[in-house]
């Protein structure tokens, strides 16, 4: 796997090194052609530009941020080179082009990121999840698959808001649980969730008893727990550990949850933050 | 100006229009008698130009005005971390502090919006009903939507906008 993202990420580098080349190459072309005396139909060298464009639009597009300016060039390409105008098409607006295509490239580069990779598509986990996945795999590996699906759903219905839903799962799920222990880790997850989902679902704030993790659960979390005095920080912090602890289970438990769960791993990142 | 219950804002940049061309029209049938006898045509186009800004945005606020009721009840309250592109289509209610203000100017005002959680981009396709500024602590009535209708990152599409008061 790693292996095709450094061929993805050597072909990305080609593509970009060809905008420039494509671009300045067809008013090479026009500049040589016109030096030479010989008329050439000025659509040839436009192609380089029309073909460096859609290379820059591609650039764009396979980013997670988006640059509308540089995904909409080969439009202006078109419009620039292929539409009928009164006056003639010069070396001056190839070139004028050609450097814009440029420094749209270098903007892009800057400014938008690096090229998608599986992880931010969203085909594979990777960062600080994958780390916390594997660490608690273990710890999660004896939940039943009913549990675990629990605890998938639970999870991709909080991160679309649908706290109602969210609620009433983890209270299923706490209703189901089967483990001896009625207070393990995950059960205390899907109970913060619980509490938390009704009170975002009722927009109610934050209440001054609220639930956390114990002491003994902090191997399992996937951010420390911060100092008592900042009620709110304790308070969401809970939140995010408890989600990442379902997401966790339901990972490691409930493969035919997985490509649910991946849609929703830009969300998960975010709770490590 | 208020055209019934709204109060219709012009952009500047709409009002820069219409003095351009209204200065050169001026000069133009003062200079062209050829102008003059198409002033019977260019002036109601020249009032166009401000009357269609107006029209416009007199619909955008009644339409906006319309859906806030709705947005009160249905809205949840959100810290901004927890909005994220699965909430697409969900309407939210988030608190906190401007940062950065774009494009007031043409009355599609969009705004960055921080709580301790994270920030996140306001756009609004209509004017506020308040002159919100940087570090205004604000409560927005909106929608998640992708940045470019089918693609980018979330953002909220604003419905109401105002300042409130933080104890």
């Amino acid at each position: 796997m790693e292996n095709s993202d450094h061929l993805k990420g050597n072909s990305d580098r080609l593509l970009e090194l060809a905008v420039p080349l494509f671009s300045f190459g067809g008013a090479l072309v026009a500049i040589l052609f016109q030096m030479l005396g010989i008329s050439l139909d000025f659509h040839y060298p436009a192609t380089g530009f029309v073909i460096a464009s859609c290379i820059l639009a591609y650039l764009a597009w396979i980013r997670p941020k988006k640059d509308i300016v540089a995904l909409t060039t080969p439009i202006y390409s078109f419009i620039f080179f292929f539409l009928p105008t009164d006056s003639e098409t010069g070396i001056l607006l190839q070139l004028l082009y050609a450097v814009s295509l440029t420094i749209l490239l270098v903007r892009l580069k800057y400014r938008f990121g690096k090229p998608g990779t599986a992880v931010s598509l969203g085909k594979k986990l990777g960062g600080s999840l994958k780390t916390y996945i594997e660490q608690t795999h273990d710890s999660f590996s004896g939940i039943s698959p009913e549990a675990a699906h629990s605890a998938a759903v639970v999870f991709v219905r909080f991160s679309e808001g649908n706290y109602g839903e969210a609620a009433q799962g983890s209270g299923t799920a706490l209703c189901e649980g089967e483990t001896p222990d009625p207070v393990t880790p995950l059960m205390r997850a899907f109970s913060i969730i619980r509490e938390h989902s009704t009170l975002l679902n009722k927009s109610l704030p934050r209440p001054v008893t609220y639930l956390t993790f114990s002491e003994k659960d902090s191997p399992l979390l996937a951010r420390p727990t911060v100092p008592a005095h900042d009620d709110d920080m304790e308070f969401y912090t809970a939140l995010d550990n408890a989600l990442l602890m379902v997401f966790s289970a339901a990972w490691n438990n409930s493969e035919r949850d997985r490509p649910h769960l991946l849609a929703c791993q830009a969300f998960a990142q975010k709770l490590f933050t | 100006m208020k055209i019934g219950n709204v109060d219709v804002k012009v952009s500047i940049v709409a009002i820069a229009v219409f003095v351009f061309f209204t200065l050169l029209l001026l000069v133009a049938s003062l200079s062209s008698p050829q102008v003059q006898s198409q002033l019977i045509w260019l002036i109601p186009a020249l009032f166009m130009l401000l009357v269609i800004p107006i029209a416009l945005n007199y619909m955008s606020r009644s339409q906006y005005a319309d859906l806030l009721p709705h947005y009160e009840v249905e809205a949840k309250t959100v810290r901004i971390k927890l909005i994220n592109e699965n909430m697409v289509g969900k309407p939210v209610r988030i608190e906190g502090v401007v940062e950065r203000v774009y494009f007031q100017f043409l009355n599609r005002p969009q705004y960055l919006v921080a709580d301790r959680s994270g920030a996140i981009s306001v756009k609004m396709f209509t004017s506020p009903d308040e002159d919100v500024k940087v570090n205004d602590v604000v409560e927005v009535l909106g929608q998640v939507i992708h940045r470019y209708i089918v693609t980018g990152d979330p953002v909220v599409n604003c419905v109401s906008i105002r300042k409130i008061k933080k104890s």
